[in-house]
């Protein structure tokens, strides 16, 4: 008998406590998919919210020059110690299916993209918008930190152009990201990604897709049970 | 900043949920450097 028979009513739920301009963070996501997918028709049902984290809330909207630019002038650290970590970075992101081009980057303050991300969630598109926000941050080089430049991302995955302007206009979603990086703060959540799996299990960081896979498997076992 | 950073696991005791340790290789991100916990900065 299959193991999950008599299983799973509910979808297994999985909080994702992410930033678009944290590389890791969209590895993580492709490992992530990886392992639902090596699951194959096993794979049980998940329901996935992303869940707002700011790495650098310092870090200026308009910042004119690279990332080794950025890291290495504007935070300080030695420059070949930034080229070593770039290209280990898009090592890795190339093994998981993804071009990353710090060259076009343009490093950017993510607040409005958070922002925008709730309002895609109140819409069902959250999913579809984190992946075009990170895919344009970093294998396009776009702008995220721009309103302008947002709402045009936002409208490519069925956003309507001008509710999302007046959503970052208005600021009415600032409260629901400073809710999430609390949130993330009462858990103790340090760093990202951090993947919170139906509310029983917390896993750290990139892993590897066999322990998402794993994951989700036990607790779907658990929810059977 | 310092290279070499001991930290402190992800995730508070009161936090509801059990941590899976997983591969201890695995990155994460915190301000504007990336590593592995408990290992050199990245």
């Amino acid at each position: 008998m299959h193991p999950f028979a008599y299983t799973v009513s509910e979808p297994i739920k999985i909080d994702i406590w992410s930033d678009i301009a944290c590389p890791w963070c969209y590895i993580g996501k492709r490992h992530l998919e990886s392992g639902l997918a090596s699951l194959g028709e096993q794979a049980p049902e998940v329901e996935i919210t992303y869940h707002s984290f700011e790495l650098a809330p310092d870090t200026p909207v308009d910042f004119e020059g690279s990332e080794v630019d950025f890291l290495a002038r504007h935070k300080g650290l030695p420059e070949e110690r930034v080229r070593q970590m770039l290209d280990h970075v898009t090592g890795v992101a190339a093994t998981a299916g993804l071009d990353y081009d710090f060259e076009a980057l343009q490093h950017t303050k993510t607040l409005k993209a958070h922002e925008l991300l709730h309002f895609a969630k109140e819409q069902g598109l959250q999913l579809e918008l984190t992946e075009r926000l990170l895919r344009a941050y970093f294998t396009e080089g776009r702008h995220v930190g721009r309103v302008d430049e947002l709402v045009e991302l936002g409208a490519e995955v069925g956003l309507d152009a001008q509710a999302a302007r007046e959503a970052l206009d208005s600021g009415r979603f600032a409260a629901a990201v400073q809710a999430d990086i609390a949130q993330a703060q009462a858990y103790g959540i340090n760093g990202v990604p951090f993947f919170v799996i139906d509310g029983k299990y917390g896993i750290s960081g990139a892993q590897p897709a066999e322990v998402f896979a794993q994951a989700i498997t036990q607790v779907a076992g658990e929810n059977a049970a | 900043m310092s290279d070499t950073v001991e930290r402190e696991p992800d995730a508070a005791a009161a936090a509801p949920f059990a941590m899976i340790a997983g591969d201890p290789q695995a990155m994460v991100c915190e301000g504007d450097v990336c590593f592995v916990p408990g290992a050199i900065a990245e």
